[in-house]
């Protein structure tokens, strides 16, 4: 199949990609039986899917196709239980959260298939400190063209995005003091960052081909950017989620990109600019570092704001289209946690805090994960 | 009196040179091995004890291996334990094909080799002393393999688990056995009743109070690493100085105190254990003694057949219990005979059990240490190599392990 034909999808669809932690239970640091539990809930009837990812200690969902967020909760809840389940036989527990807080990366082991080896050859130890667990969203888009006007409008809202789904204050034994540090291992990547600035479907596909007749990409998959279009799905797909402690924050997160889209789509209330990627940098590390506390530029008002007070204002735009969507409870439940400041790296750090060690910390994380709450 | 600086011959060393000196040649032994022959150190350090005991080049005597006795206690509690502090029981309650696997598989072994040793014309309260024993898998020998190859996985976290409970297994039936042998030597109905019972429940409590007293500390201390090392350590040492000091059984009261500490700990206050480097050193010299105390003069062509059956019999009870309720468990396939040879090793420390055996009743030592005695020094010497090569055949051995 031609990689770069864009594959049309119903606009709008909502699917999402979480990657999850394996942890083993006699010291919570991160187990290595991904293959295990792949073999173990490959003889299961699940929705959508669960693969490998990079190193063995992670498993990835992903979700099937839905219209609503709320069919992806449920879908979400349900396929969680059988991991949980299925890990539990094994003696081994899930967590959301984009890092672990205190695995050594030198431990990892590369999960066997010819991409990954692939990887680790191209990349060396980037490979293994990329075990790191992040939220994908994907959202149907009716054209290429759509695509790549997706992108770029919903660049702006990067802040956001990291903001909302922060879960990874700890790496490597320490504490950040980042609400997340897990994008800082996405970036030490040659060919991370963003899209450049095309105007269209056409212009990007000749971006693409150049960069292969340079020789430095070889398929689309080659992209780590932000949000990059997935042509093979007819899809954008937002990388720079952590994925959180719960499905249901997942499920949120998806419902706001979902409306926001909506809205964006139909309204086009923002022209794409190049603006946006001048001042991409800053916004993304103030959302890394202080999250919703942080403040972001506002690339086309040309002014500062903090990123909670901007979350909140285009929650309201975009209300009707959530309501529309019917995904509108899912964005007031977002929205009146962003009022009172929750976030789930508060949230770790409150556990350190009270617990002492981050052995603590993970067993607490992998808790709320089973329970959901 | 120009000389009187200079010391007199013979030399007199301390027990500490002495400790010293046969950690450095275990260690030499052990990397050797490792290095030129790419067998397990484990290997090393045993040949390494072997060479040197009494029944080779003697510079290690038999008071030497007596006084170190203390020492190999001290061993085998920091292993025991730290093995004890594996066993979750949160995992056989979500699982309980692992825990029917994990009885059955012990349950299996010990009725295999009951069963050839009565067939060979001993009688059954030896028989069942001598199958009992060979229940177990060394805790030592596993843990020390898992160590040393950084192994991680399924197959090495059933291999711990299936240890710990062979082990607590061959103790508690070992216990049990007690009486049936004071009656065999026309002991009183006291001793013959009570003996076990304050073997089996003084070891039991005492592993019970440390335990209690060792999470109380740790909820004091706080979560620090250092502080609950020592801790842990000196909580071991403690324990082991007592359960020897009443005459209970040190093992059962070290894998009590880990298995209770993992298991009780509801406020979680004791951290994850990692002994690292510390108990490395106890390895070293718990099996170059282990290979000083081999009984090579317990070879004879007359029990040959015997320790063959035994050794035979403990396999195929092992494997067969493995095979048939294993794949139930979730082992993946294949798994389950990797495990049966995994299980292999024989616990050094059924030398000690014979020998405390035989000091209360010699007919046994007699009858019956042959066999074990014979089985263990070849399963020393097996066995490290069978659970190397399970653990690298299962891919859970670390690349540079």
């Amino acid at each position: 199949m031609d990689e770069t034909a864009f594959a049309a999808s119903a606009p709008l669809t909502l699917g999402v990609e979480l990657e999850l932690q394996l942890v083993r239970p006699h010291d919570f640091d991160l187990a290595r039986d991904a293959d295990e539990l792949l073999r173990r809930l490959g003889k299961r009837k699940l929705p959508g899917a669960v693969k490998p990812e990079i190193t063995e200690s992670m498993v990835e969902l992903n979700s099937s196709v839905h219209a609503s967020a709320l069919t992806l909760l449920d879908e979400l809840e349900t396929v969680r239980d059988a991991v949980v389940r299925e890990a539990g036989v094994l003696n081994v527990r899930i967590a959301g959260g984009g890092s672990h807080p205190f695995h050594d990366w030198a431990d990892r082991r590369i999960y066997p298939t010819e991409r990954f080896m692939h990887v680790v050859e191209r990349y060396g130890y980037l490979a293994k400190q990329f075990t790191v667990f992040g939220q994908h969203i994907h959202i149907g888009c009716p054209s290429g063209d759509a695509a790549v006007f997706l992108t770029h409008v919903l660049t702006r809202y990067v802040p956001h995005f990291i903001a909302l789904s922060a879960a990874s204050p700890f790496y490597q034994g320490e504490d950040t003091s980042f609400q997340s540090s897990r994008l800082t291992a996405v970036s030490a990547f040659p060919l991370a960052g963003h899209i450049p600035f095309v105007r269209d479907w056409a212009e990007f596909l000749e971006y693409f081909e150049r960069m292969k007749g340079f020789g430095i990409v070889s398929s689309m998959k080659d992209f780590y950017w932000d949000i990059r279009p997935k042509p093979e799905y007819g899809t954008i797909e937002i990388r720079v989620c952590d994925t959180p402690l719960t499905v249901r924050r997942a499920a949120l997160v998806a419902a706001y990109a979902q409306a926001l889209a909506a809205w964006h789509l139909e309204e086009r209330p923002l022209e794409p600019s190049p603006t946006t990627y001048t001042v991409n940098s800053f916004n993304r590390f103030e959302a890394c570092r202080y999250g919703l506390r942080g403040t972001m530029v506002d690339p086309y008002l040309s002014r500062k704001t903090a990123i909670g007070e901007d979350i909140l204002a285009s929650m309201a735009k975009i209300a009707p289209y959530a309501a529309r969507l019917g995904c509108g409870t899912l964005v007031h439940e977002l929205a009146a946690g962003v009022r009172a400041g929750d976030s789930e790296a508060a949230w770790l750090r409150a556990r350190h805090a009270a617990r002492g060690s981050l052995a603590d910390v993970v067993r607490e994380a992998c808790a709320r994960w089973e329970r959901g709450g | 009196m120009a000389t009187e600086y200079l010391p007199r011959l013979p030399l007199a060393f301390s027990q500490a040179a002495l400790f010293g000196a046969l950690v450095i040649v275990g260690l030499a032994a052990g990397e050797a091995l490792r290095r030129y022959a790419s067998l397990p150190r484990i290997t090393g350090y045993v040949l390494a004890g072997a060479a040197l005991g009494p029944q080779a080049l003697g510079l290690i005597s038999d008071d030497m291996l007596f006084d170190l006795r203390p020492l190999v206690d001290l061993s085998v509690g920091l292993i025991v334990f730290e093995l004890g502090f594996r066993l979750d029981f949160k995992w056989l309650r979500a699982n309980r094909w692992l825990f029917v696997t994990a009885i059955g598989e012990a349950l299996f072994s010990f009725l295999g080799i009951f069963a050839v040793l009565v067939a060979f014309g001993f009688r059954p309260v030896f028989a069942a002393m001598a199958a009992a024993i060979g229940t177990a898998t060394s805790p030592a020998t596993v843990m020390l393999v898992v160590h040393d190859l950084r192994a991680q996985g399924q197959i090495t976290e059933r291999l711990l688990l299936f240890t710990a409970v062979n082990s607590a297994f061959a103790y508690v039936l070992l216990t049990l056995l007690l009486p049936f042998l004071h009656f065999e030597n026309q002991a009183s109905w006291q001793q013959a009743f009570f003996h076990p019972l304050y073997l089996l429940w003084g070891s039991l409590v005492a592993g019970w109070l440390a335990c209690i007293l060792m999470l109380r500390l740790a909820a004091w201390l706080g979560k620090s690493e250092e502080r609950q090392f020592i801790l842990m350590v000196g909580m071991v040492v403690v324990t082991v100085g007592v359960a020897h000091a009443l005459k209970l059984s040190v093992s059962l009261a070290l894998l009590t105190l880990g298995m209770l500490a993992r298991n009780l700990d509801r406020g979680y206050a004791v951290l994850p254990v990692h002994f690292g480097h510390g108990s490395q050193l106890f390895f070293v010299i718990l099996f170059v003694l282990v290979g000083a105390s081999l009984e090579f003069s317990a070879f004879s062509i007359a029990a040959a057949a015997p320790v063959a059956a035994y050794i035979l019999l403990r396999f195929l009870g092992k494997g067969v219990a493995l095979l048939g309720f294993g794949p139930f468990s979730g082992i993946r396939p294949g798994g389950a005979g990797l495990l049966a040879l995994g299980l292999l090793p024989l616990s050094g420390s059924a030398v000690v059990m014979v020998r405390d055996t035989t000091l209360l009743y010699p007919a046994f030592g007699r009858e019956l240490s042959a066999v074990v005695l014979s089985a263990v020094v070849i399963m020393e010497l097996i066995g490290p190599l069978a659970t190397q090569f399970a653990l690298r055949r299962a891919r859970e051995a670390h690349p540079d392990g």
